[in-house]
């Protein structure tokens, strides 16, 4: 890039990334200052909010005992099915071999809201009410397709005559798998996991259909105490997400490409 | 493992995830499918008898405005995103790797975050005590009317879909050899040129693959328009969810869900098929 290309450039650069962080930066600003309305800049600084929230029944229920929980299991389930699925479609040939894999992308195609709605319909037809379990198996859905993406990148490049030479040692396949392929797909694996949890972890739409009364999950609680208007610690436990998602991504940039997984 | 056994080990790897999507994915929606065509009742919710009143009604005024808003709103937001986000990528996918390592970081991490809190930072900022209100005032101007109104809407659906835009356009610039870019300009051609007659023509696919992208999430959106937009200007995805939660119609819903649905699929498979093509038509395929 030429000296004159950059400055032309910067603006919309400059434009472009303020508004991607802009609303974080507020929210982040907005938890800590004193003012009960939403202030920014804030007047001070306090931590008043983030107590506030550990203080709040509802927020901490919704944060640890659904988000998390949800969020930790549905990223286990989405990383056994989805590492099956990725080591079938990679290391095999057999007759619909891509077509199962767009199949596999579909998840990731229909509009999260239409996907909430179905399945919400479709639990109704059955007389099932949502739950912790209902708002999981939706979850396990979307996350899936993640692992699929990492560990098949990982599989990719992996040199599979090392699986043979194990073999002709004398392994049997299973043993040449967890013994020399899995320790290699750690990276990826992680990678997949992560991202797996990321996505349970911020989903809103689906959860809007899914969780019930008792397992409201932390995106929706957050829906309808801006829609009731509350106070910063709404703002707080924004803080608290905002700060684990970066955590998790920095993680995933450091040990796999991130750009791989979006 | 492989080639050589009997048993097809294939099977058991992939149809545990198959399975499931076969049905929590296929028959949700079939079962939408089904709804769909039959008859609702404000007692029963459904009643079994075969109809196509609820794809008839999808012409009547009250509908065909909100499909008309819901299909504008998603191409002005397509528009902004690709003006403002094609900048962006080209910077990236010629930046310096660390440059581009923390850039690249920045677009993904607030992807990630759930949409309802950067919604949130967005009510803040325009709000009637937000940000840009407190600036207009400090300089002795009326505050403004900033949320709840169709622009709102945009400006949040712009920023938050704004990495789908970039992510697909930066992987196609970044395949274009810098020395392409080089070898225009000792040709004569200044930067502008060289950018109108080799850039933008090469990266069109991956042009083409945001917009798609961004569009058919933009058109069923949600949370942006239930918590930025105005009670009358609704978009088709605030009305699947009434219909669904309120007031209970759920076949008129599924005819909504299916078309949206059918809409998104057809757009993102001709995305799909735009990247593969262009990964084609280079490694001479």
């Amino acid at each position: 890039m030429r000296g004159r290309t950059r400055w032309v450039l910067l603006p919309f650069v400059i434009l472009v990334y303020l508004g991607l962080l802009a609303p974080l930066v507020v929210v982040i600003a907005v938890s800590f200052g004193p003012s009960p309305a939403f202030e920014f800049p804030p007047s001070g600084l306090t931590l008043r909010w983030f107590a506030a929230f550990f203080d709040s029944k509802p927020f901490v229920a919704s944060f640890f005992r659904v988000s998390l929980v949800v969020g930790l299991v549905a990223a286990a389930a989405a990383t056994v099915l989805g590492t099956a699925a990725a080591v079938g479609l990679v290391r095999f040939r057999f007759f619909g071999r891509e077509g199962l894999e767009t199949f596999f992308l579909m998840p990731l195609l229909v509009p999260q809201i239409l996907l909430g709605a179905a399945l919400y319909l479709f639990y109704a037809s059955l007389e099932i009410h949502p739950s912790l379990m209902t708002l999981l198996l939706a979850h396990v859905i979307i996350c899936t397709p993640y692992v699929i993406r990492s560990v098949t990148a990982g599989l990719v490049g992996m040199d599979p005559r090392l699986e043979e030479a194990a073999m002709s040692l004398g392994a049997t396949p299973l043993q040449a798998f967890f013994k020399v392929t899995f320790p290699l797909l750690q990276s990826s694996l992680l990678s997949g996991a992560i991202f797996a949890f990321i996505i349970s972890f911020s989903d809103i739409n689906l959860a809007l259909f899914l969780s019930g009364p008792e397992s409201t999950s932390l995106p929706v609680h957050l829906f309808s105490q801006i829609q009731w208007e509350g106070d910063p610690t709404i703002a707080a436990a924004s803080s608290l997400q905002i700060v684990i998602i970066g955590a998790l991504i920095l993680l995933v940039q450091r040990t796999f490409r991130l750009r791989l997984m979006v | 493992m492989g080639e050589g056994s009997a048993r097809p080990v294939w099977a058991f790897l992939v149809s545990p995830y198959a399975l499931y999507l076969l049905i929590l994915l296929i028959v949700p929606f079939a079962n939408v499918a089904l709804f769909s065509i039959q008859t609702y009742s404000p007692t029963k919710i459904i009643l079994p008898e075969l109809t196509l009143v609820n794809y008839l009604k999808l012409f009547d005024p009250y509908y065909a405005r909100l499909f008309g808003r819901t299909l504008k709103l998603g191409l002005i937001t397509t528009v902004i995103c690709a003006v403002l986000g094609y900048p962006l990528a080209y910077f990236l996918a010629r930046a310096r790797p660390r440059v581009a390592t923390i850039g690249l970081f920045l677009l993904i991490m607030p992807l990630m975050v759930s949409t309802v809190i950067r919604v949130f930072g967005w009510i803040v900022i325009l709000g009637r005590k937000g940000l840009v209100n407190k600036a207009l005032m400090a300089f002795g101007l009326e505050p403004l009317k900033l949320l709840y109104n169709e622009t709102a809407v945009v400006i949040g659906l712009v920023n938050i879909f704004m990495p789908f835009m970039v992510l697909p356009l930066m992987a196609s610039i970044e395949r274009i050899p810098p020395s392409l870019e080089e070898a225009a300009q000792n040709l004569g051609a200044n930067w502008y040129r060289m950018f109108a007659r080799t850039i933008l023509p090469l990266s069109v696919p991956g042009l083409i693959s945001g917009c798609l992208l961004v569009y058919s999430i933009s058109i069923s959106a949600f949370v942006t328009p239930a918590l930025m937009g105005g009670r009358r200007e609704r978009m088709v995805g605030q009305q699947i969810y009434d219909e669904v939660l309120v007031s209970f119609n759920w076949p008129s819903a599924s005819s909504l869900a299916l078309t949206l649905v059918l809409l998104t699929l057809v757009l993102l498979f001709a995305a799909l098929y735009a990247t593969r093509r262009a990964s084609r038509l280079e490694t001479g395929r």
